[in-house]
Protein backbone atom coordinates (compact mmCIF):
# COMPACT_ATOMS: atom_id res chain seq x y z
CA UNK A 1 0.00 0.00 0.00
CA UNK A 2 1.59 3.67 -1.26
CA UNK A 3 -0.33 5.73 1.13
CA UNK A 4 -1.04 5.73 4.58
CA UNK A 5 -3.65 8.78 4.73
CA UNK A 6 -5.85 10.05 1.74
CA UNK A 7 -8.10 12.65 2.01
CA UNK A 8 -10.20 14.46 -0.48
CA UNK A 9 -12.15 17.64 0.39
CA UNK A 10 -12.37 16.86 3.91
CA UNK A 11 -14.94 19.07 5.83
CA UNK A 12 -16.52 19.33 9.07
CA UNK A 13 -18.95 22.21 9.80
CA UNK A 14 -20.15 22.64 13.21
CA UNK A 15 -23.64 24.51 12.97
CA UNK A 16 -22.69 27.28 10.66
CA UNK A 17 -18.41 27.25 11.54
CA UNK A 18 -16.48 25.34 9.44
CA UNK A 19 -13.43 23.97 11.35
CA UNK A 20 -12.15 21.88 8.20
CA UNK A 21 -12.37 23.23 5.06
CA UNK A 22 -11.95 21.04 1.85
CA UNK A 23 -8.55 19.90 2.49
CA UNK A 24 -6.66 17.34 0.79
CA UNK A 25 -3.92 15.04 1.66
CA UNK A 26 -2.00 11.93 1.23
CA UNK A 27 0.50 10.27 3.62
CA UNK A 28 3.24 8.11 2.27
CA UNK A 29 3.50 4.56 3.68
CA UNK A 30 6.38 4.76 6.29
CA UNK A 31 7.15 8.88 6.29
CA UNK A 32 6.39 11.37 9.15
CA UNK A 33 3.95 13.78 8.11
CA UNK A 34 3.72 17.37 10.02
CA UNK A 35 0.13 18.24 10.68
CA UNK A 36 1.32 22.23 11.39
CA UNK A 37 -1.05 25.27 11.89
CA UNK A 38 -1.99 28.20 13.59
CA UNK A 39 -3.95 27.13 17.50
CA UNK A 40 -7.76 26.79 16.43
CA UNK A 41 -7.03 26.24 12.29
CA UNK A 42 -8.72 22.55 12.63
CA UNK A 43 -5.83 20.03 13.34
CA UNK A 44 -7.35 18.49 16.15
CA UNK A 45 -10.91 18.39 14.46
CA UNK A 46 -9.43 16.89 11.38
CA UNK A 47 -7.16 14.05 13.42
CA UNK A 48 -10.20 12.63 15.01
CA UNK A 49 -12.12 12.54 11.60
CA UNK A 50 -9.41 10.10 10.57
CA UNK A 51 -9.45 8.50 13.74
CA UNK A 52 -12.96 7.65 14.13
CA UNK A 53 -14.18 9.74 16.81
CA UNK A 54 -15.96 12.40 15.16
CA UNK A 55 -18.11 12.27 11.72
CA UNK A 56 -17.40 14.33 8.63
CA UNK A 57 -19.71 16.30 6.92
CA UNK A 58 -18.31 15.82 3.77
CA UNK A 59 -15.59 14.86 1.82
CA UNK A 60 -13.82 11.53 1.68
CA UNK A 61 -10.46 10.10 3.30
CA UNK A 62 -9.13 6.56 3.76
CA UNK A 63 -6.73 5.27 6.55
CA UNK A 64 -4.07 2.50 6.47
CA UNK A 65 -6.39 1.98 3.06
CA UNK A 66 -10.21 1.84 5.24
CA UNK A 67 -12.87 4.22 3.80
CA UNK A 68 -13.36 6.65 7.13
CA UNK A 69 -17.21 6.50 6.95
CA UNK A 70 -17.59 2.56 6.60
CA UNK A 71 -14.85 0.78 7.87
CA UNK A 72 -14.54 2.92 11.22
CA UNK A 73 -13.43 -0.65 13.31
CA UNK A 74 -10.83 -1.24 10.63
CA UNK A 75 -8.78 2.09 11.07
CA UNK A 76 -9.43 1.48 14.94
CA UNK A 77 -7.28 -1.75 14.76
CA UNK A 78 -4.75 -0.46 12.76
CA UNK A 79 -4.10 3.09 14.01
CA UNK A 80 -2.85 4.61 17.38
CA UNK A 81 -3.80 7.78 18.67
CA UNK A 82 -2.11 9.80 20.89
CA UNK A 83 -4.86 13.17 21.91
CA UNK A 84 -3.72 16.91 22.51
CA UNK A 85 -5.02 16.40 25.87
CA UNK A 86 -3.60 13.71 28.46
CA UNK A 87 -6.30 11.34 28.67
CA UNK A 88 -4.83 8.02 30.44
CA UNK A 89 -6.24 7.38 33.92
CA UNK A 90 -4.53 9.77 36.21
CA UNK A 91 -5.44 7.46 38.97
CA UNK A 92 -3.91 4.34 37.79
CA UNK A 93 -0.57 3.50 38.17
CA UNK A 94 1.23 3.76 34.34
CA UNK A 95 1.50 -0.61 34.22
CA UNK A 96 -2.37 -0.40 35.08
CA UNK A 97 -3.27 2.04 32.68
CA UNK A 98 -0.97 -0.17 29.77
CA UNK A 99 -2.40 -3.61 30.90
CA UNK A 100 -6.13 -2.07 30.88
CA UNK A 101 -5.42 -0.86 27.37
CA UNK A 102 -3.30 -3.94 26.29
CA UNK A 103 -6.73 -5.66 27.01
CA UNK A 104 -8.97 -3.69 25.18
CA UNK A 105 -6.88 -4.13 22.05
CA UNK A 106 -6.99 -8.02 23.35
CA UNK A 107 -3.65 -9.12 23.47
CA UNK A 108 -3.42 -12.16 25.40
CA UNK A 109 -1.89 -11.53 28.90
CA UNK A 110 1.17 -13.59 28.33
CA UNK A 111 2.61 -11.71 25.47
CA UNK A 112 0.98 -8.41 26.83
CA UNK A 113 3.23 -8.88 29.75
CA UNK A 114 6.18 -8.83 27.07
CA UNK A 115 5.32 -6.04 25.33
CA UNK A 116 4.47 -3.44 28.49
CA UNK A 117 8.65 -4.69 29.37
CA UNK A 118 9.39 -3.89 26.13
CA UNK A 119 7.81 -0.68 25.55
CA UNK A 120 8.57 0.48 29.02
CA UNK A 121 12.45 -0.11 28.33
CA UNK A 122 12.60 0.80 24.81
CA UNK A 123 10.99 4.45 26.56
CA UNK A 124 12.84 4.43 29.78
CA UNK A 125 9.36 4.09 31.74
CA UNK A 126 10.47 1.76 34.04
CA UNK A 127 11.04 3.49 37.01
CA UNK A 128 8.28 5.13 36.55
CA UNK A 129 5.46 2.86 35.68
CA UNK A 130 3.99 1.53 39.29
CA UNK A 131 3.17 5.72 39.54
CA UNK A 132 0.12 6.81 39.57
CA UNK A 133 0.10 8.28 36.45
CA UNK A 134 -0.86 12.00 37.09
CA UNK A 135 2.14 12.09 39.53
CA UNK A 136 4.42 11.99 36.66
CA UNK A 137 6.11 14.84 35.27
CA UNK A 138 4.82 15.79 31.90
CA UNK A 139 7.35 14.60 29.96
CA UNK A 140 6.87 10.81 31.39
CA UNK A 141 3.36 11.49 31.29
CA UNK A 142 3.64 11.63 27.37
CA UNK A 143 6.06 9.09 27.15
CA UNK A 144 3.18 6.92 28.96
CA UNK A 145 0.78 7.97 26.36
CA UNK A 146 3.27 7.23 23.74
CA UNK A 147 3.13 3.76 24.76
CA UNK A 148 -0.55 3.13 25.06
CA UNK A 149 -0.86 4.30 22.00
CA UNK A 150 2.04 1.65 20.81
CA UNK A 151 0.87 -1.39 22.49
CA UNK A 152 -0.89 -2.92 19.72
CA UNK A 153 1.82 -2.30 17.14
CA UNK A 154 -0.37 0.23 14.89
CA UNK A 155 0.64 0.68 11.26
CA UNK A 156 -0.20 4.32 11.70
CA UNK A 157 0.32 6.62 14.45
CA UNK A 158 -1.70 10.19 15.23
CA UNK A 159 0.15 12.30 18.05
CA UNK A 160 -1.93 15.71 18.60
CA UNK A 161 0.77 17.72 19.93
CA UNK A 162 2.75 14.68 21.65
CA UNK A 163 5.07 17.55 23.19
CA UNK A 164 3.32 20.19 24.22
CA UNK A 165 4.50 21.97 27.59
CA UNK A 166 7.87 19.09 27.52
CA UNK A 167 11.27 20.31 27.90
CA UNK A 168 13.60 20.77 24.93
CA UNK A 169 15.68 17.79 26.57
CA UNK A 170 12.74 16.00 26.47
CA UNK A 171 11.55 16.77 23.01
CA UNK A 172 14.37 15.86 21.53
CA UNK A 173 14.49 12.23 23.23
CA UNK A 174 11.40 11.82 22.27
CA UNK A 175 11.65 12.83 18.73
CA UNK A 176 14.42 10.18 18.78
CA UNK A 177 12.25 7.93 19.79
CA UNK A 178 9.52 8.75 16.89
CA UNK A 179 12.36 8.26 14.49
CA UNK A 180 12.75 4.65 15.57
CA UNK A 181 9.68 4.08 15.04
CA UNK A 182 9.33 5.46 11.54
CA UNK A 183 13.12 3.47 10.56
CA UNK A 184 10.82 0.46 11.58
CA UNK A 185 7.62 1.15 9.24
CA UNK A 186 5.22 3.22 11.45
CA UNK A 187 3.50 6.05 9.73
CA UNK A 188 3.62 9.08 11.92
CA UNK A 189 1.10 11.77 11.73
CA UNK A 190 2.36 14.70 14.16
CA UNK A 191 0.70 17.89 14.90
CA UNK A 192 3.39 20.62 16.68
CA UNK A 193 3.78 23.65 16.78
CA UNK A 194 7.81 23.36 17.39
CA UNK A 195 9.45 24.61 14.10
CA UNK A 196 12.42 22.81 15.17
CA UNK A 197 9.97 19.81 15.26
CA UNK A 198 8.63 20.65 12.15
CA UNK A 199 11.71 20.61 10.58
CA UNK A 200 12.50 16.61 11.26
CA UNK A 201 9.43 15.53 9.28
CA UNK A 202 9.49 14.21 5.97
CA UNK A 203 6.99 16.42 4.79
CA UNK A 204 4.83 19.08 6.32
CA UNK A 205 1.03 20.85 5.64
CA UNK A 206 0.23 24.13 7.12
CA UNK A 207 -3.21 24.77 7.79
CA UNK A 208 -4.97 27.68 8.66
CA UNK A 209 -8.60 28.78 9.71
CA UNK A 210 -9.58 25.36 8.35
CA UNK A 211 -7.85 24.97 5.18
CA UNK A 212 -3.77 23.74 4.11
CA UNK A 213 -2.12 27.00 2.76
CA UNK A 214 0.84 25.00 1.96
CA UNK A 215 2.57 21.63 1.44
CA UNK A 216 5.42 19.84 0.65
CA UNK A 217 9.05 19.08 1.89
CA UNK A 218 10.45 21.48 4.72
CA UNK A 219 13.45 22.75 2.69
CA UNK A 220 11.43 23.23 -0.26
CA UNK A 221 8.85 25.39 1.28
CA UNK A 222 11.26 27.40 2.38
CA UNK A 223 12.25 27.61 -0.71
CA UNK A 224 9.53 28.28 -2.51
CA UNK A 225 8.27 31.39 -0.23
CA UNK A 226 11.97 33.00 0.02
CA UNK A 227 12.26 32.50 3.89
CA UNK A 228 15.60 31.29 5.84
CA UNK A 229 13.47 29.08 8.11
CA UNK A 230 10.40 27.92 9.04
CA UNK A 231 9.39 29.84 11.45
CA UNK A 232 9.40 32.80 9.06
CA UNK A 233 8.00 30.74 6.22
CA UNK A 234 5.28 29.98 8.56
CA UNK A 235 4.54 33.20 9.81
CA UNK A 236 4.73 34.56 6.12
CA UNK A 237 2.22 31.55 5.31
CA UNK A 238 -0.29 32.44 8.15
CA UNK A 239 -0.20 36.06 7.92
CA UNK A 240 -1.35 36.27 3.99
CA UNK A 241 -3.80 33.39 4.54
CA UNK A 242 -4.92 35.93 7.31
CA UNK A 243 -5.30 38.87 4.82
CA UNK A 244 -6.88 36.53 1.86
CA UNK A 245 -9.87 35.39 4.73
CA UNK B 1 -15.68 -9.21 24.29
CA UNK B 2 -15.07 -11.39 27.37
CA UNK B 3 -11.61 -10.05 27.98
CA UNK B 4 -12.30 -6.81 26.90
CA UNK B 5 -15.12 -6.30 29.26
CA UNK B 6 -13.60 -7.94 32.17
CA UNK B 7 -10.62 -5.32 31.46
CA UNK B 8 -13.13 -2.86 31.88
CA UNK B 9 -14.88 -4.16 35.17
CA UNK B 10 -11.11 -4.37 36.71
CA UNK B 11 -10.35 -1.27 35.98
CA UNK B 12 -13.41 0.06 37.38
CA UNK B 13 -13.35 -1.55 40.73
CA UNK B 14 -9.45 -0.25 40.80
CA UNK B 15 -10.20 2.93 40.16
CA UNK B 16 -13.53 2.73 42.63
CA UNK B 17 -10.55 1.38 45.63
CA UNK B 18 -8.09 4.38 44.96
CA UNK B 19 -11.27 6.77 45.86
CA UNK B 20 -10.89 6.65 49.35
CA UNK B 21 -14.53 9.26 49.30
CA UNK B 22 -16.14 7.20 47.17
CA UNK B 23 -15.35 4.15 49.17
CA UNK B 24 -16.56 5.65 52.50
CA UNK B 25 -19.46 7.20 50.43
CA UNK B 26 -20.06 3.42 49.40
CA UNK B 27 -19.66 1.01 52.69
CA UNK B 28 -20.17 3.64 55.64
CA UNK B 29 -22.72 5.73 54.26
CA UNK B 30 -25.31 2.62 54.55
CA UNK B 31 -24.06 2.15 58.25
CA UNK B 32 -24.92 5.52 59.14
CA UNK B 33 -28.18 5.97 57.48
CA UNK B 34 -29.67 2.19 58.73
CA UNK B 35 -28.36 3.45 62.14
CA UNK B 36 -30.01 7.10 62.31
CA UNK B 37 -33.21 6.21 60.21
CA UNK B 38 -33.42 2.73 61.98
CA UNK B 39 -33.59 4.01 65.56
CA UNK B 40 -35.38 7.45 64.43
CA UNK B 41 -38.24 5.16 64.08
CA UNK B 42 -37.83 3.88 67.10
CA UNK B 43 -38.76 6.37 69.84
CA UNK B 44 -40.55 6.48 73.13
CA UNK B 45 -44.43 7.14 72.23
CA UNK B 46 -46.65 8.78 74.77
CA UNK B 47 -49.28 11.22 75.48
CA UNK B 48 -51.64 9.28 72.34
CA UNK B 49 -54.76 11.45 71.69
CA UNK B 50 -57.57 8.80 71.69
CA UNK B 51 -61.30 10.09 70.90
CA UNK B 52 -63.34 7.69 72.20
CA UNK B 53 -66.98 6.17 71.15
CA UNK B 54 -68.37 5.01 74.16
CA UNK B 55 -71.92 3.75 72.35
CA UNK B 56 -72.63 1.47 75.86
CA UNK B 57 -72.03 4.47 78.73
CA UNK B 58 -72.30 1.65 81.09
CA UNK B 59 -69.97 2.12 84.64
CA UNK B 60 -68.20 -0.86 82.73
CA UNK B 61 -67.60 0.67 79.74
CA UNK B 62 -66.14 4.00 81.81
CA UNK B 63 -64.25 1.67 83.43
CA UNK B 64 -62.85 0.14 80.62
CA UNK B 65 -62.01 4.05 79.04
CA UNK B 66 -60.28 4.95 82.76
CA UNK B 67 -57.94 2.10 82.06
CA UNK B 68 -56.60 3.27 79.27
CA UNK B 69 -55.49 6.99 80.96
CA UNK B 70 -53.37 5.20 83.05
CA UNK B 71 -49.96 5.73 82.95
CA UNK B 72 -49.54 8.60 79.99
CA UNK B 73 -50.14 6.16 77.12
CA UNK B 74 -53.48 7.57 75.97
CA UNK B 75 -55.19 10.55 76.77
CA UNK B 76 -58.38 10.01 76.06
CA UNK B 77 -61.16 12.72 75.16
CA UNK B 78 -64.47 12.93 73.56
CA UNK B 79 -63.78 13.21 69.38
CA UNK B 80 -67.01 15.01 68.70
CA UNK B 81 -67.39 13.41 65.80
CA UNK B 82 -70.03 10.88 64.04
CA UNK B 83 -68.66 7.42 64.28
CA UNK B 84 -68.83 7.40 60.71
CA UNK B 85 -66.71 10.16 60.31
CA UNK B 86 -63.81 9.20 62.84
CA UNK B 87 -60.80 9.36 59.56
CA UNK B 88 -61.90 13.09 59.08
CA UNK B 89 -59.73 12.99 62.92
CA UNK B 90 -57.24 11.57 61.92
CA UNK B 91 -56.56 13.51 58.52
CA UNK B 92 -56.69 16.80 60.80
CA UNK B 93 -54.79 15.29 63.41
CA UNK B 94 -56.91 15.55 66.62
CA UNK B 95 -56.79 12.40 67.66
CA UNK B 96 -54.00 9.45 66.88
CA UNK B 97 -56.44 6.60 68.47
CA UNK B 98 -59.85 5.66 68.31
CA UNK B 99 -61.54 3.36 71.06
CA UNK B 100 -64.82 2.03 70.02
CA UNK B 101 -67.36 0.30 72.50
CA UNK B 102 -70.43 -1.01 71.05
CA UNK B 103 -73.83 -0.44 72.65
CA UNK B 104 -73.83 -4.53 73.81
CA UNK B 105 -70.65 -4.14 75.94
CA UNK B 106 -71.78 -4.44 79.22
CA UNK B 107 -74.44 -6.54 78.20
CA UNK B 108 -72.58 -9.13 76.79
CA UNK B 109 -69.90 -9.35 79.16
CA UNK B 110 -73.10 -9.75 81.98
CA UNK B 111 -74.23 -12.41 80.48
CA UNK B 112 -70.63 -13.87 80.28
CA UNK B 113 -70.46 -13.89 76.39
CA UNK B 114 -66.96 -12.15 74.94
CA UNK B 115 -67.60 -8.68 74.52
CA UNK B 116 -65.15 -6.36 71.45
CA UNK B 117 -63.97 -3.31 71.63
CA UNK B 118 -62.63 -1.68 68.86
CA UNK B 119 -59.46 0.25 68.46
CA UNK B 120 -57.98 1.99 65.53
CA UNK B 121 -54.85 3.99 64.71
CA UNK B 122 -53.36 6.20 62.50
CA UNK B 123 -50.67 3.97 60.89
CA UNK B 124 -49.29 7.25 58.81
CA UNK B 125 -46.18 7.26 61.24
CA UNK B 126 -46.05 3.68 61.20
CA UNK B 127 -43.89 3.29 64.38
CA UNK B 128 -46.24 5.13 66.97
CA UNK B 129 -48.90 3.20 65.65
CA UNK B 130 -47.67 -0.28 65.98
CA UNK B 131 -46.55 1.03 69.85
CA UNK B 132 -49.99 2.03 70.54
CA UNK B 133 -51.50 -1.19 69.60
CA UNK B 134 -48.76 -2.92 72.11
CA UNK B 135 -50.21 -0.38 74.39
CA UNK B 136 -53.70 -1.25 74.20
CA UNK B 137 -53.11 -5.07 74.03
CA UNK B 138 -51.27 -4.87 77.67
CA UNK B 139 -53.99 -2.61 78.94
CA UNK B 140 -56.77 -4.84 77.61
CA UNK B 141 -54.93 -7.79 78.84
CA UNK B 142 -54.45 -6.28 82.25
CA UNK B 143 -58.63 -4.94 82.80
CA UNK B 144 -59.18 -8.56 82.13
CA UNK B 145 -57.22 -9.45 84.83
CA UNK B 146 -58.10 -7.08 87.23
CA UNK B 147 -62.10 -8.70 86.52
CA UNK B 148 -60.90 -12.38 86.12
CA UNK B 149 -63.85 -13.47 87.71
CA UNK B 150 -65.34 -13.46 84.00
CA UNK B 151 -64.59 -16.38 81.95
CA UNK B 152 -64.71 -15.14 78.78
CA UNK B 153 -62.55 -11.93 78.67
CA UNK B 154 -63.08 -8.62 76.62
CA UNK B 155 -61.62 -9.40 72.66
CA UNK B 156 -59.80 -6.09 71.52
CA UNK B 157 -60.38 -6.30 67.68
CA UNK B 158 -57.24 -3.59 66.40
CA UNK B 159 -57.12 -2.22 63.33
CA UNK B 160 -54.57 -0.43 61.73
CA UNK B 161 -55.57 2.26 58.76
CA UNK B 162 -53.43 3.81 55.96
CA UNK B 163 -50.45 1.47 57.01
CA UNK B 164 -51.86 -1.98 57.87
CA UNK B 165 -48.16 -3.35 57.64
CA UNK B 166 -46.83 -0.86 60.04
CA UNK B 167 -44.09 -2.29 61.85
CA UNK B 168 -41.45 0.32 62.74
CA UNK B 169 -38.16 -1.28 62.83
CA UNK B 170 -39.13 -4.20 60.79
CA UNK B 171 -40.35 -2.28 58.40
CA UNK B 172 -38.41 0.40 57.59
CA UNK B 173 -34.82 -1.11 57.72
CA UNK B 174 -35.52 -3.02 54.53
CA UNK B 175 -36.96 0.08 52.75
CA UNK B 176 -33.75 1.80 53.66
CA UNK B 177 -31.74 -1.22 52.12
CA UNK B 178 -34.06 -0.90 49.02
CA UNK B 179 -33.25 2.63 48.83
CA UNK B 180 -29.43 2.53 49.48
CA UNK B 181 -29.44 0.16 46.57
CA UNK B 182 -31.36 2.45 44.19
CA UNK B 183 -29.18 5.44 44.64
CA UNK B 184 -26.34 4.21 44.62
CA UNK B 185 -26.30 1.92 41.72
CA UNK B 186 -28.32 4.59 39.89
CA UNK B 187 -25.75 7.62 41.10
CA UNK B 188 -22.73 5.35 40.04
CA UNK B 189 -23.49 4.23 37.01
CA UNK B 190 -24.68 7.86 36.10
CA UNK B 191 -21.38 8.84 36.40
CA UNK B 192 -19.85 5.83 34.22
CA UNK B 193 -19.96 7.22 31.15
CA UNK B 194 -19.83 11.37 31.87
CA UNK B 195 -17.13 11.03 33.86
CA UNK B 196 -14.21 9.57 31.30
CA UNK B 197 -16.24 12.32 28.68
CA UNK B 198 -15.15 15.10 30.90
CA UNK B 199 -11.85 13.81 31.82
CA UNK B 200 -11.05 13.21 28.65
CA UNK B 201 -10.27 9.46 28.91
CA UNK B 202 -13.46 8.47 26.94
CA UNK B 203 -11.34 9.70 23.40
CA UNK B 204 -8.30 7.33 24.36
CA UNK B 205 -11.33 4.73 24.84
CA UNK B 206 -13.26 5.45 21.64
CA UNK B 207 -10.09 5.28 19.34
CA UNK B 208 -9.69 1.47 20.37
CA UNK B 209 -11.69 -1.17 18.99
CA UNK B 210 -14.09 -1.63 21.99
CA UNK B 211 -17.78 -2.20 20.56
CA UNK B 212 -20.74 -0.41 22.16
CA UNK B 213 -21.94 -3.39 23.91
CA UNK B 214 -18.82 -4.11 25.45
CA UNK B 215 -18.63 -0.38 26.70
CA UNK B 216 -21.85 -0.23 28.23
CA UNK B 217 -21.85 -4.08 29.95
CA UNK B 218 -17.98 -2.93 31.48
CA UNK B 219 -19.88 0.02 32.34
CA UNK B 220 -22.46 -1.48 34.49
CA UNK B 221 -21.77 -4.83 35.76
CA UNK B 222 -18.94 -2.87 38.04
CA UNK B 223 -21.95 -1.14 39.82
CA UNK B 224 -24.15 -4.16 39.58
CA UNK B 225 -21.63 -6.11 41.58
CA UNK B 226 -21.11 -2.88 44.42
CA UNK B 227 -25.14 -2.80 44.32
CA UNK B 228 -25.56 -6.64 45.37
CA UNK B 229 -22.05 -6.24 47.90
CA UNK B 230 -24.03 -2.75 49.64
CA UNK B 231 -27.28 -5.09 50.22
CA UNK B 232 -25.26 -7.94 51.47
CA UNK B 233 -23.85 -5.48 53.73
CA UNK B 234 -27.19 -3.76 54.71
CA UNK B 235 -28.86 -7.01 55.05
CA UNK B 236 -26.21 -8.20 57.60
CA UNK B 237 -26.67 -5.81 59.58
CA UNK B 238 -30.36 -5.62 59.70
CA UNK B 239 -30.22 -8.98 60.52
CA UNK B 240 -27.14 -9.20 63.06
CA UNK B 241 -27.76 -5.70 64.65
CA UNK B 242 -31.42 -5.09 64.43
CA UNK B 243 -32.25 -8.73 64.42
CA UNK B 244 -35.04 -8.43 61.54
CA UNK B 245 -36.42 -11.93 61.49
CA UNK B 246 -35.59 -12.80 57.94
CA UNK B 247 -38.31 -15.55 56.61
CA UNK B 248 -37.94 -15.16 53.14
CA UNK B 249 -35.78 -17.13 50.49
CA UNK B 250 -32.43 -15.48 50.18
CA UNK B 251 -31.77 -16.64 46.36
CA UNK B 252 -35.55 -15.31 45.65
CA UNK B 253 -34.58 -12.02 46.92
CA UNK B 254 -31.06 -11.72 45.61
CA UNK B 255 -32.48 -12.83 42.11
CA UNK B 256 -35.65 -10.27 42.87
CA UNK B 257 -32.68 -7.80 43.48
CA UNK B 258 -31.62 -8.72 40.37
CA UNK B 259 -34.47 -8.18 38.01
CA UNK B 260 -34.48 -4.85 39.90
CA UNK B 261 -30.91 -3.71 39.18
CA UNK B 262 -31.77 -3.70 35.34
CA UNK B 263 -34.12 -0.72 35.79
CA UNK B 264 -31.61 1.31 38.23
CA UNK B 265 -28.06 0.52 36.08
CA UNK B 266 -30.78 1.25 32.78
CA UNK B 267 -31.75 4.70 34.15
CA UNK B 268 -28.23 5.32 35.44
CA UNK B 269 -26.66 4.66 32.09
CA UNK B 270 -29.18 6.71 30.11
CA UNK B 271 -28.17 9.55 32.56
CA UNK B 272 -24.57 9.09 31.18
CA UNK B 273 -24.99 9.09 28.06
CA UNK B 274 -27.40 12.01 27.79
CA UNK B 275 -25.33 14.34 29.88
CA UNK B 276 -22.64 16.46 29.38
CA UNK B 277 -20.92 16.57 32.57
CA UNK B 278 -20.91 15.02 35.64
CA UNK B 279 -22.77 18.60 37.38
CA UNK B 280 -25.61 17.25 34.84
CA UNK B 281 -25.48 13.83 35.66
CA UNK B 282 -25.77 14.63 39.57
CA UNK B 283 -28.45 16.57 39.26
CA UNK B 284 -30.50 14.29 37.04
CA UNK B 285 -29.46 11.38 39.11
CA UNK B 286 -31.07 13.18 42.23
CA UNK B 287 -34.01 14.14 41.00
CA UNK B 288 -34.42 10.54 39.61
CA UNK B 289 -34.41 8.98 43.14
CA UNK B 290 -36.05 11.23 45.42
CA UNK B 291 -38.83 10.87 42.50
CA UNK B 292 -38.76 7.64 42.81
CA UNK B 293 -38.09 6.98 46.97
CA UNK B 294 -40.92 9.32 47.54
CA UNK B 295 -43.71 7.62 45.33
CA UNK B 296 -42.03 4.15 46.45
CA UNK B 297 -44.19 4.03 49.40
CA UNK B 298 -41.05 4.59 52.06
CA UNK B 299 -42.02 6.66 53.70
CA UNK B 300 -45.86 7.78 52.77
CA UNK B 301 -47.70 4.52 52.00
CA UNK B 302 -48.96 4.68 48.52
CA UNK B 303 -52.60 3.90 49.05
CA UNK B 304 -52.54 7.67 50.80
CA UNK B 305 -51.52 8.95 47.70
CA UNK B 306 -53.84 10.85 45.96
CA UNK B 307 -55.38 9.10 43.11
CA UNK B 308 -53.37 10.27 39.92
CA UNK B 309 -50.40 9.98 41.85
CA UNK B 310 -51.09 6.72 42.94
CA UNK B 311 -51.12 5.32 38.94
CA UNK B 312 -47.71 7.56 38.66
CA UNK B 313 -46.59 5.13 40.99
CA UNK B 314 -46.79 1.83 38.56
CA UNK B 315 -44.41 3.23 37.43
CA UNK B 316 -41.89 3.01 39.88
CA UNK B 317 -40.03 0.10 39.73
CA UNK B 318 -38.64 0.76 43.70
CA UNK B 319 -42.13 0.54 44.39
CA UNK B 320 -42.37 -3.10 43.61
CA UNK B 321 -38.72 -3.60 44.90
CA UNK B 322 -39.84 -2.04 48.30
CA UNK B 323 -42.87 -4.41 48.61
CA UNK B 324 -40.72 -7.36 47.75
CA UNK B 325 -37.71 -6.26 50.41
CA UNK B 326 -40.55 -5.86 53.50
CA UNK B 327 -42.80 -8.69 52.54
CA UNK B 328 -39.67 -10.77 52.48
CA UNK B 329 -38.48 -9.51 55.57
CA UNK B 330 -41.26 -8.53 57.66
CA UNK B 331 -43.85 -11.73 57.02
CA UNK B 332 -42.62 -14.15 60.10
CA UNK B 333 -42.73 -11.11 62.55
CA UNK B 334 -46.17 -8.79 61.49
CA UNK B 335 -48.52 -11.60 61.77
CA UNK B 336 -47.71 -11.57 65.61
CA UNK B 337 -49.90 -8.63 66.59
N1 LIG C 1 -17.18 20.23 19.05
C1 LIG C 1 -16.99 21.47 18.58
N2 LIG C 1 -18.04 22.31 18.42
C2 LIG C 1 -17.87 23.56 17.94
N3 LIG C 1 -16.69 24.05 17.57
C3 LIG C 1 -15.61 23.25 17.68
C4 LIG C 1 -15.71 21.93 18.19
N4 LIG C 1 -14.47 21.37 18.19
C5 LIG C 1 -13.65 22.32 17.69
N5 LIG C 1 -14.32 23.44 17.39
C6 LIG C 1 -13.77 24.65 16.82
O1 LIG C 1 -13.09 24.31 15.64
C7 LIG C 1 -11.92 25.10 15.49
C8 LIG C 1 -10.73 24.19 15.26
O2 LIG C 1 -10.42 23.52 16.46
P1 LIG C 1 -9.24 22.49 16.58
O3 LIG C 1 -9.22 22.01 17.96
O4 LIG C 1 -9.36 21.49 15.50
O5 LIG C 1 -7.98 23.42 16.30
P2 LIG C 1 -6.46 23.04 16.42
O6 LIG C 1 -5.86 23.33 15.09
O7 LIG C 1 -6.27 21.69 16.94
O8 LIG C 1 -5.96 24.12 17.45
P3 LIG C 1 -4.84 24.02 18.60
O9 LIG C 1 -3.53 24.28 17.96
O10 LIG C 1 -5.21 25.09 19.55
O11 LIG C 1 -4.94 22.66 19.19
C9 LIG C 1 -11.79 25.93 16.75
O12 LIG C 1 -12.25 27.24 16.45
C10 LIG C 1 -12.70 25.27 17.72
O13 LIG C 1 -13.26 26.21 18.58
MG1 LIG D 1 -5.48 20.87 18.60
Amino acid sequence: MENAVVLDRLTKRFGRFTAVDEISLSVRTGEIFGFLGANGAGKTTAIRMLCGLLLPTSGSGSVAGFDIYRRSEQIKLNIGYMSQKFSLYGDLTGYENLWFYGSVYRIPAGSLKARIGELASSLELEEFIRRPARSLPTGWRQRLALAAALLHRPRILFLDEPTGGVDPVFRRRFWEILYRLADGGTTLFVTTHYMDEAEFCGRISIMHQGRIVAAGNPQELMRTYGQNNLQDTFVHLISRGGADA
Amino acid sequence: MVQTIAALIRKELLQIRRDRIMLRLIFIMPLVQLLVLGYAVSTDVKFIGMAVHDCDRSSLSREFVRSFSAGDYFIPRDSGLPLLEIERGFQENAYDAVLIIPPDFSKTLAAGGAARAGFIVDGTNANAAAISLGYAGIITAQFNGRTASREVPISLRQKVLYNPEGESIYFMVPGIIAVLLTMITVMLTAMAIVRERELGTLEQLVVTPISTPALILGKTIPFAILGFVEMSIALAFGVLWFKIPFAGSWPLLYALAFIFLFTTLGVGMFISTATRTQQQAMFFSWFFSIYTILTSGFFIPIANMPAAVQYLTYLNPLRYFMKIVRSRNASSSSCGR
